[in-house]
């Protein structure tokens, strides 16, 4: 695998190949098997070689996923895998760089890295497995749950107004927004293709269905429908779109023009050349 | 500001060493300041106990700095009687005082920007050419800082400055310094050192976050580093701040981030990330005093507990701390090599006093020897193990895109490859292999530096290291011979070097500023200092005289 060159990649690799062979420590039956059976799928279509992709994660269930990958990979703390992803991104433009997490990860300890990560626009991939629920601690409502889901921690439902990562993404400048289904890996992993291959800073906000805490969430596979086909080229457009819309439509909701940022220059000094501006006298 | 930041370049310039701290009041832009300029024949690394001239530009507030700028007798004051009377808190110190006209309209304006300037710079003018700095050097001073600037400005300034010196000349004021030897010298902050030693080092990435007293750090790096093909990235917060500069070092390269208390406090969970996935990472620190926002622009040493334990769980790391302003150079160019041979978190921890004065150095100063990250790893291993047990603690982590090693940093307890475990083996494994990379860290001749042969030692570290050398030079010339110990690797600490430092002595006093005396506990809990030992701690923001310690001792 690791002697292919790159010429060779897009008819030999195989989603197999992205596979670690390390089992899951996910329910059977979790929506995350589907995300990671796209991921595989989708990097094996994109052609990078698993050496040259990075998968950074932060905690939860769905965080365990870079020990499932042959890639490279970071599991760190909660909340701050947009930021470990940034600067591994900005210091090593020549990598793949994907970031993947939970609702609770990326929503609530990570909001404000997912905000600034939108607004920095870095060329990567930011895929979210949202199940509106914090699975690894037994069930408690995260920022995406529905504000009368009855739990232990909040009985009767938490009732907070449902955050909403689309709108958001769009407004505080990601350049390409889709909602994608765990259901669906084929068509996650086509839209993973497509995300990681726009330009800037791409995000996926992936329906993935926690079977244990949230049975009911088994039902998406027969609510979820396709989103307006018509892409929204106009950020408030598709701003009010995803406002508007009722959190099942699946599809890409936005692709903008921003340019993401530009790698680091070439060397223009050297540190002799800094030296030198700090003599002084004869 | 400005003035005192022409009269140290003047002074350099002609040949002197010297140093300049800055006080500010709690004004956002413009307002009160004070600056403190020494000047000598040689280097000065203490604050003096008394200052020599005073000079009053108006006295508005200057209550609030007077405990920082002591005065005594033998001192001079010299105000402008348009400001009004000396206020108690200075005349309390029953100066001489002398009347000098600064603020007339000696100098016919230009502008408002030019008449503004103008005070400052006869104020600069004078002061020079009384400790007998010469006029050419004052100008070249105003070029050098006003460089860029519009060419009617400057010459009012150096026009300016050249009125103070005439007007000197009347006063009767001796304190001409004796005759420099000069040198080209570097006229550098603490904070540009530790910056330029960062980049000697080799760091080419700093994610970071605005906090003072560690900005002007940054704000020197950024457009250095840019240059030099490098990143500066202000992050959203600290945590962003830290895990970028992580996320960059697992990329391979060498990455630093800065702050200060504060700062530290949110960036020691990702501290533990790094010491369990064993990334390389520098941390500067520069100190300031706390707890909570405690007072931003002031000084303190009380991080130590901080940055030698912050972090859940057994999370060892090395915590060094400059010895001078000139040493914030050495001691972060070492702590880059450090972090990378080890593959662990170093803090650099600098303080307000060292990192905000301006001082004069000689540049001439010895290199540590390049220490590189051990990247490669056993071909052909299926899987690759990046924590290894077998063999040497620090394992091979070869950068993402080499082909054949993918492997994964994990903050979870885990196993060779890397993959989360939860049993007790691979637990205690791990926890022994980082333990071990620690162990066998000898810092050799980096550990500190001593000087002085008495059985009396004085342990100190950071800032406070120049008044407790200053205090052993005055008790040396009363007789009293004392050794001043400096220590740079305040963890681990340096068992045997810090033993045959104290092998004569029978009296070890640890001097460090802080309520609680960290580094004292620290010494003491590691059985690096006898149980005997005493401690002189008390903290900030007021900096240690060497008066007040040599009393002590005596």
């Amino acid at each position: 695998m690791s002697d292919h060159d790159q010429a060779q990649v897009h008819c030999v690799l195989s989603s197999k190949e992205f596979s670690s062979g390390a089992h899951p420590v996910w329910c059977p039956g979790c929506g995350d098997f589907g995300v990671l059976a796209a991921l595989e799928r989708g990097l094996a279509k994109h052609g990078r070689l698993p050496h040259e992709v990075v998968l950074v994660s932060g905690i939860g269930c769905s965080s365990r996923l870079p020990g499932y990958m042959s890639t490279y990979g970071f599991h760190g703390v909660h909340g701050r895998a947009l930021a470990v992803a940034s600067g591994l991104k900005l210091a090593r433009p020549d990598l793949e760089v994907i970031s993947v997490g939970g609702d609770g990860d990326g929503y609530s300890i990570g909001g404000n890295h997912f905000i600034h990560a939108c607004r920095r626009n870095i060329d990567m991939l930011y895929v979210v497995m949202d199940n509106r629920v914090y699975g690894m601690t037994k069930g408690q409502p995260s920022p995406t749950t529905e504000p009368d889901w009855n739990c232990d921690i909040a009985p009767g439902g938490i009732g907070l107004r449902q955050f909403n990562p689309l709108a958001v993404a769009i407004t505080a400048g990601a350049n390409f927004v889709a909602r994608g289904f765990s259901g669906d890996p084929n068509g996650l992993a086509d839209m993973i293709v497509e995300g990681l291959r726009w330009p800037g800073f791409a995000f996926i906000e992936v329906m993935s269905p926690c079977i244990t805490f949230r049975p009911e969430q088994t039902a998406w596979k027969k609510q979820v429908r396709p989103a307006t086909p018509s892409i929204e080229p106009n950020r408030a457009a598709a701003a009010a779109a995803a406002l508007t819309d009722n959190d099942l439509s699946i599809g890409v909701l936005y692709r903008g023009e921003r340019a993401p940022i530009a790698p680091p220059a070439q060397p223009q000094i050297t540190i002799g050349d800094i030296e030198q501006k700090f003599v002084v006298g004869v | 500001m400005t003035a005192g930041a022409v009269f140290l370049r003047a002074a350099a310039h002609a040949g002197y060493y010297g140093l300049m701290t800055q006080l500010f009041g709690a004004q956002v832009r413009g307002g009160e300041s004070a600056a403190l300029v020494q000047i000598a024949t040689g280097p000065i690394e203490s604050p003096p106990d008394c200052f020599d001239i005073f000079v009053a530009l108006d006295w508005e507030k200057v209550e609030q700095f007077a405990a920082e700028i002591p005065l005594d007798e033998t001192s001079v004051v010299i105000a402008d009687p348009h400001a009004g009377a000396i206020p108690a808190a200075i005349a309390k110190a029953r100066p001489r005082t002398v009347s000098l006209a600064m603020n007339e309209r000696q100098v016919e304006k230009h502008d408002n920007r030019a008449g503004e300037r103008r005070v400052n710079m006869v104020a600069a003018g004078a002061v020079a050419a009384l400790a007998g700095v010469n006029v050419a050097d004052v100008r070249a001073a105003i070029e050098a800082i006003f460089s860029g600037k519009e060419a009617a400005l400057v010459a009012v300034n150096i026009k300016s400055a050249a009125i103070g010196a005439a007007a000197a000349v009347g006063l009767t004021i001796n304190m001409r310094l004796d005759p420099p030897k000069g040198a080209p010298r570097w006229l550098i902050s603490g904070n540009q050192a530790a910056a330029l030693g960062a980049l000697r080092g080799g760091v080419r990435f700093v994610g970071c976050y605005p906090i003072t007293p560690a900005t002007d750090l940054v704000e020197w790096l950024a457009p250095h580093l840019k240059k030099l093909g490098g990143q500066l990235v202000l992050g959203e917060d600290e945590l962003a701040a830290i895990n970028m500069s992580l996320g960059a070092s697992y990329g391979g390269v060498p990455a630093m981030t800065v702050t200060s208390g504060p700062g530290l406090s949110l960036m020691t969970e990702t501290l533990g990330l790094a010491v369990a996935a064993e990334i390389p990472l520098v941390l500067i620190d520069v100190m300031r005093a706390g707890p909570s926002t405690g007072i931003a622009s002031k000084t303190e040493q009380s991080d130590v507990n901080l940055a030698i334990y912050g972090a859940h769980g057994d999370a060892p790391r090395v915590v060094l701390a400059p010895i001078s302003v000139a040493d914030c150079l050495t001691t972060t160019e070492y702590a880059v090599y450090v972090a990378e041979s080890l593959q662990l978190p170093v803090i650099v921890l600098s303080d307000q006093t060292l990192g905000q004065a301006t001082t004069v150095i000689d540049p001439a100063i010895k290199r540590p020897t390049p220490l590189k990250r051990r990247a490669n790893g056993v071909a052909n291993e299926k899987p690759f193990k990046r924590y290894a047990l077998a063999g040497e603690p620090v394992t091979p982590m070869p950068a993402p895109g080499t082909p054949g090693f993918a492997w994964v940093a994990e903050g979870l307890t885990h196993n060779e490859v890397g993959l989360p475990a939860s049993g007790a083996g691979a637990h205690v494994a791990q926890i022994n292999k980082r333990a071990k990379k620690i162990q066998r860290f000898d810092p050799g001749v980096y550990w500190g530096e001593s000087w002085g042969n008495g059985e009396v030692a004085l342990l100190a570290f950071g800032s406070t290291i120049g008044p407790a050398r200053e205090a052993a030079r005055r008790l040396a010339m009363n007789g009293h011979q004392i050794k001043v110990i400096a220590l740079r690797v305040l963890s681990p600490l340096p068992m045997e070097a810090l033993a045959r430092a104290l092998a004569r002595v029978r009296r070890v006093i640890v001097v460090e500023q802080n309520h609680g005396a960290q580094l004292y506990h620290h010494l003491i809990g590691r059985k690096a200092i006898p149980p005997s030992a005493e401690s002189v701690a008390r903290p900030g923001p007021l900096p240690f005289r060497p008066s007040e310690i040599a009393s002590y001792v005596t």
